[in-house]
């Protein structure tokens, strides 16, 4: 038989995966024959540079684009086959998304956000993800904010109800897109210090796009990609560590 | 698609629907009054003495009708002038960053509502000849009308033309003043949505709509009381009509966002229902204007049958003759039949407006519909989020614009009839085949004006949402 990912601990993988945009001629390779698998219950980083192919590699582990070859698994489903609705579906109710921009909905407040991968289900959390979702509130500083409206809220602030709104449904992976280039630098520190404590306090697996050396210095696992392929795999590093390893690629390319 | 041919593709859109606007402004009044020749022709050949008194009059009521379609069409072209604008905002404060003062932006604007008016008017004007020939020949052809030397050109028909062109200047120019409030920064920072509570506080404006409301009343209130003893009443509901209408017209971004709340909660509880609702509120005196043209269709479409048929009540109390009721029944429906027409196509611009002001909030929301769409909204979620949107401005317009009418049209008919019946007051009489018909023509209109929106809500990638801002 063979084996499946999650017998192998794995909440995502990807095989042989392979995304180029364009026709022949002008076609421009994102991603080249990239296998890597997101530990479950681990806090993932994936860096590069620009261009490296990071984001490419995660919207397609995410189901927001499709893979020119290879396969993508998110637990154990195969997402690389499935058509847009199944896609949809299956980011709903199994993925999470932190952004760059915040991304809340500017007409809901704060709860209606929180509460929004719900109500796009057409459901009511139970009381058990009632009081998660309290709990993550509180937790994350927002238990006297919920009816304030996003334009109400400063960047930090706003920031964490995405976090909310990303851990509300304990998703099996939440993707986290480049989530502190909008904040200073201390508000940044406080949102990956949540990040890491939503990882080692809850177990939720993410995996987060960057390229700051500090911000991939908070993750368990650093992957490294460049011109869409995997160079590296590090376990937790510091961020000079990281910044020398970034400046080798540089240096090489 | 990038940011540039977005805007690009935005401008271009919203254009499209000011040209359109103003064309078939000028088409209806040319061709109005190109009809009213006619019929001058023809009753002139008819042998009647008098007419020239005739042809004053016919000028008048078509006036009358272009007055109302060129005012429906300035507040359609206001709003999408003002839509564009909010939308193209860092693109007008990057060129104050750059040098460019709030004035020469606010010119540019201006100007382009000139060309737009004067393309959208000389087409329109053209078309709507085209068609009035190809009607009189075809009518001429058939029999139905005498073969006669009718002028169909004449100096009068560029008075429209002109009014046309004159009032999307106008109307560009009063929508272009948000340009004078967009600051340089707001191209570096990301630009802050306007709040409600902004939009709302100008105490002027309330104040003033609010004192025409209340004047126009009291006249309409006082027409209403004298028509019982003299038909002159109807002088002084007329004014307290126009006061208070246009105390409503001018009050309608306060008076719209709680209607068009009632609405949405009438599309029920789901998540694209709910989002739906609370888009439509969003920018409470966008959604006001986008909205007041079909109110003030549907409002004069059901003031002159509400009129008609309460006026039809009253004379069928007081005469005993079979005959002459249905004489007049028949001269009532022959009337409303051809004001229906005539106001129904200040509807129809309105309903233009109405389309394109959810098109381009579509265009302008391609960021936060992705984000729907990365979280999990379906395809036909966004869609059905989309049509709730239309429905529910199309029918808080229509319902709005339903009570209104009836009352118009009932204090119309009683100030001017009043004094006939002797009898007191009689209670409004509603031709209910047109409340179906206004409801029916409201979903077919809602329905209609999100299938190009849609689609193009439908086609915007989760990754967009991804994009940094």
């Amino acid at each position: 038989m063979e084996t499946t990912p999650s017998d192998l601990g794995l909440a995502a993988r990807v095989t042989h995966l392979g995304k180029t945009y364009g026709s022949s001629s002008t076609a421009v390779t994102a991603l080249d024959d990239v296998s890597i698998g997101i530990r479950r219950g681990q806090f993932t980083a994936i860096m590069g540079p620009s261009g490296s192919g990071k984001s490419t590699l995660m919207h397609i582990m995410a189901g927001l684009d499709t893979a020119t070859s290879g396969q993508a698994w998110l637990g154990d489903t195969e997402i690389s086959g499935l058509a847009d609705a199944a896609l949809t579906v299956l980011r709903r109710r199994r993925i999470g998304f932190i952004f760059q921009a915040f991304n809340l909905v500017p007409t809901l407040d704060v709860r209606g956000n929180i509460l929004l991968p719900f109500s796009l289900d057409g459901r009511k959390p139970t009381s058990a993800e009632s009081d998660w979702i309290a709990q993550l509130t509180e937790s994350l500083g927002l238990g006297d904010r919920l009816t304030h409206r996003p334009h109400e809220l400063s960047g930090g602030q706003q920031q964490r109800v995405a976090i909310a709104r990303a851990l509300a449904t304990r998703p099996e992976l939440v993707f986290a897109d480049e989530p502190t280039g909008n904040l200073d630098s201390r508000t940044g520190r406080e949102v990956l210090t949540l990040l890491k404590a939503a990882s080692t306090g809850y177990g939720q697996t993410i995996a987060m796009v960057t390229h700051d050396p500090v911000a991939a210095s908070y993750a368990d696992r650093i992957l490294f990609l460049a011109d869409g392929r995997l160079v590296e795999d590090r376990d937790k590093s510091s961020a000079e560590e990281i910044s020398r390893i970034m400046l080798g690629m540089e240096q090489r390319a | 698609m990038s940011a540039a041919t977005r805007t690009r593709r935005n401008d271009h859109a919203g254009r499209g629907a000011s040209v359109l606007v103003a064309g078939l402004a000028s088409a209806f009044g040319v061709v109005l009054l190109q009809v009213t020749s006619m019929i001058g022709t023809i009753v002139s050949a008819s042998g009647m003495t008098d007419v020239g008194a005739v042809r004053t009059a016919l000028d008048l009521v078509a006036f009358l009708f272009i007055a109302i379609a060129v005012y429906v069409s300035a507040i359609v072209t206001t709003n999408t002038v003002a839509t564009i604008i909010a939308g193209r905002t860092r693109t007008i404060a990057l060129m104050r960053l750059i040098g460019s003062s709030a004035r020469a932006q606010r010119r540019v604007v201006a100007t382009d509502g000139l060309t737009v008016g004067a393309i959208g008017a000389v087409a329109g004007a053209l078309i709507g000849t085209l068609l009035s020939f190809a009607g009189l020949r075809m009518l001429v052809a058939t029999g139905v009308l005498p073969d006669l030397d009718y002028t169909l050109i004449e100096p009068l028909l560029a008075l429209p033309v002109a009014v046309v062109v004159l009032s999307t200047w106008a109307a560009a120019w009063v929508g272009s003043r948000r340009v004078l409030g967009v600051s340089p920064m707001q191209a570096v920072g990301a630009a802050e949505e306007r709040s409600r509570e902004d939009t709302v506080r100008r105490p002027a404006r309330t104040v003033i709509a609010v004192l025409l409301m209340g004047a126009g009343i009291l006249l309409l209130a006082g027409g209403v009381v004298v028509g019982q003893v003299a038909p002159e009443g109807v002088l002084l509901g007329l004014l307290g009509g126009i006061l208070s209408f246009s105390g409503l017209v001018l009050g309608s971004h306060l008076i719209m966002p709680p209607i068009l709340a009632l609405a949405g909660r009438v599309l029920g509880g789901s998540a694209p229902a709910r989002l739906a609702a609370a888009n439509a509120q969003r920018h409470p005196e966008r959604s006001a204007r986008a909205t007041i043209g079909l109110v003030i269709g549907v409002t004069l479409i059901t003031m002159f049958a509400v009129a008609g048929s309460t006026f039809e009540v009253m004379m069928q109390r007081t005469m005993e003759d079979p005959v002459l009721q249905a004489a007049i029944s028949e001269t009532v429906a022959t009337s409303l039949a051809v004001i229906s027409v005539l106001v129904g196509f200040s509807a129809l611009i309105a309903a233009v407006g109405m389309v394109n002001n959810l098109a381009q909030s579509v265009l302008q929301r391609s960021r936060e519909i992705g984000l729907l769409r990365a979280l999990g909204f379906t395809a036909t979620q966004v869609r059905w989020m989309i049509l709730a949107e239309s429905l529910q401005m199309a029918a808080a317009a229509v319902a709005f614009g339903l009570v209104l009418g009836v009352f118009y049209g009932w204090a119309a008919a009683q100030s001017l009839f009043g004094a006939v019946t002797m009898g007191g007051l009689t209670a409004p009489a509603v031709p209910w085949l047109l409340v179906v018909g206004c409801v029916v023509g409201t979903v077919l209109l809602a329905v209609a004006a999100t299938l190009v929106p849609a689609r193009r809500a439908v086609s915007v990638a989760p990754v967009t949402a991804l994009a940094a801002a």
